[in-house]
């Protein structure tokens, strides 16, 4: 706007002849400031993430053996030392036959979380499609989700009495509704404009709702999933305690009416190892099932 | 373009050359007024217009004033509330592959390739898989994509996801190409690459074209006619032929600039623009 104040100062062109030599010279690196440790949405490199993630696994196992070296040695048997909570783990399969429990629990949760997606999924995906079928069916399923699936124990105590339909029921019921809500939310965060591309395509309705509406929330769907599994795995214990002779949830019960506080933590332990393994699976099944993902640039 | 009249898949196709042979227009709207919220918000009201055969048509105005809402009637993804719109002559009773969208949004799907995506509207209309495979090689090559036939819509840039859309809406064989901003999320320079491909690609396949944007440049360089929206009540305030531009399209958009005529035309159409802003705020 003004050049009054250029015109008296050096200007570039001076600059140029008086330092020739060191603008051609390579200029020093430049130091950004360091990356703080807390930095805002600042990066975690790939081994830097295990360290991390390791570094809290052994804290918290820290913790627990400094929690039970502090107890009185006559009360120790209540918190037991992670030395003698692995062993048992290792006893109960060498000796007991644990492997069978474990094999029984995952059963179960695999069988029922089937069943829960066989319904939610078709269920999910038409609400999330066809505004009547969600008007029709979303106040019952909504209502459904507040109530607490252990209020169904005694109901399919007196229905199905001590068998393993009970159970999976439970464990069905247990997520099924939640699942259903996820998943309508899933088919409906599809961008309208997939839709609409594909009407003007001539795509029949069917082929939208299976072809496009299903397929483009599927990643999301398998998240979803991943989650509900998740919260089936808290309700396996529940499952289990009542009139259970086998399964994860048994073995602990019959831990702590002896007081075997030992094997009860096991079972917990083996609980946490089984889920990070479920969810490792269901990542893993979604690298597969979804290359395009990872095709990102 | 043989490869365009060879075709023999969708049955629909021949129902669509018989239209065109009836000397209706391509697209027809009488009396058309579109109400929002039970009539207390009219995007449009009364338009009667006709949109040629072979012309590129732009829709312009101010933001608001219903020029997306009369494309989306065109296209079937919404009715009028009185009047009607035509295509050759046939109401429009909801979207169809002879009138193919581009949408300002990325529309392709990313769970298939690029080959897949423009496959897939030849695929529900039931081509041939012999005239699948070479008309998406020959729209790809048309877009410059067939290098990336087999990368992932993730893969790439916004300017050329939207040529995979513009590719796979050509394939489907429209005899309409209804463009609804489609270059509106990309960058200026890409814009312009876009634009320059659009008239190519327009002019080699001989389409009929409407186009909804905001940038006034843009309907000048790719457009044969602007019709000029107001907006509350959606009105068309005036219908411009681009007759400086004597029927020629231009390869490069500074080809345009230098045009006599050229400047008077975008003053004009900046004023225009200037007093429905301004009216709206007094």
């Amino acid at each position: 706007m003004n050049d009054a104040p250029l015109s008296g100062s050096v200007s570039r062109a001076d600059l140029l002849v008086a330092d020739d030599e060191n603008l051609k010279a390579e200029a020093p690196l430049f130091k950004p400031p360091r990356e703080q440790f807390l930095g805002l949405r600042g990066s975690v490199g790939r081994y830097q993430s295990m360290f991390l993630g390791m570094v809290g696994i052994i804290a918290l196992f820290v913790a627990w053996e400094i929690a039970h070296v502090m107890t009185p040695e006559n009360q120790q048997k209540f918190l037991p030392s992670v030395g003698q909570v692995v062993s048992k783990i290792a006893y109960l399969f060498t000796e007991k036959g644990y492997i069978a429990d474990v094999a029984k629990s995952v059963y179960r949760i695999y069988v029922s979380f089937f069943f829960a997606c066989l319904f939610a999924v078709p269920l999910g995906l038409f609400k999330g499609c066809f505004a009547k079928i969600r008007a029709l069916i979303n106040p019952t399923v909504g209502g459904l989700r507040y109530l607490p699936a252990a209020s169904f124990v005694p109901l399919l105590l007196v229905y199905f009495g001590p068998t393993d339909f009970a159970k999976l029921a439970l464990l069905f019921l247990g997520c099924v509704f939640f699942l259903t809500a996820l998943i309508l939310d899933n088919v409906e965060a599809v961008p309208k404009e997939l839709i609409e591309s594909a009407q003007t395509m001539g795509a029949s309705r069917w082929h939208i709702v299976f072809r496009v509406a299903f397929r483009s929330a599927a990643p999301q769907i398998l998240d979803s999933m991943r989650n509900m599994i998740a919260v089936s795995w808290t309700y396996l214990v529940i499952a289990e305690i009542v009139a259970a002779t086998d399964g994860i949830g048994a073995v602990m019960m019959r831990g702590a009416r002896f007081l075997h506080v030992d094997i009860i933590m096991g079972g917990i332990l083996t609980i946490g190892v089984l889920g990070v393994l479920t969810d490792l699976s269901f990542r893993i099944a979604g690298h597969f099932l979804f290359p395009y993902i990872r095709a990102r640039r | 373009m043989s490869i365009l009249t060879e075709h023999t898949g969708a049955a629909n196709h021949a129902a669509h050359e018989q239209g065109q042979a009836s000397g209706e227009p391509p697209l027809r709207a009488e009396r058309v007024t579109k109400e929002y919220l039970g009539g207390s918000r009219v995007a449009l009201d009364n338009i009667s217009i006709d949109i040629k055969e072979n012309q590129i048509t732009a829709l312009i105005g101010p933001s608001g004033c219903g020029k997306t809402t009369f494309l989306r009637l065109m296209a079937g993804l919404e009715y009028p509330t009185r009047g009607s719109v035509t295509a050759y002559g046939k109401p429009i009773m909801g979207p169809g592959p002879e009138r193919g969208m581009v949408f300002q949004a990325y529309t392709s799907f990313p769970w298939l390739t690029i080959r897949e995506n423009v496959q897939h509207g030849m695929k529900i209309q039931g081509f041939s898989k012999a005239e699948q495979r070479d008309r998406a090689e020959h729209f790809l090559k048309l877009v410059h994509l067939d290098e990336y036939a087999d990368a992932y819509p993730g893969e790439l840039s916004g300017g050329m996801k939207q040529r995979v859309a513009i590719a796979r809406t050509l394939a489907q064989g429209p005899e309409l190409l209804l463009l609804d901003e489609p270059f509106g999320a990309l960058d200026a320079q890409v814009t312009w690459e876009m634009e320059e491909m659009a008239v190519d690609i327009i002019e080699r396949e001989s389409k009929t074209v409407v186009l909804v944007t905001h940038d006034i440049q843009e309907a000048i360089y790719l457009a044969d006619r602007i019709l000029f929206f107001t907006r509350q009540p959606g009105r068309i305030k005036e219908d411009i032929a681009m007759e400086f531009k004597q029927g020629r399209r231009f390869a490069k958009k500074e080809e345009l600039l230098v045009e006599p005529g050229y400047v008077d035309m975008e003053k004009r159409l900046y004023t225009m623009m200037r007093e429905e802003i301004q009216g709206r705020i007094s």
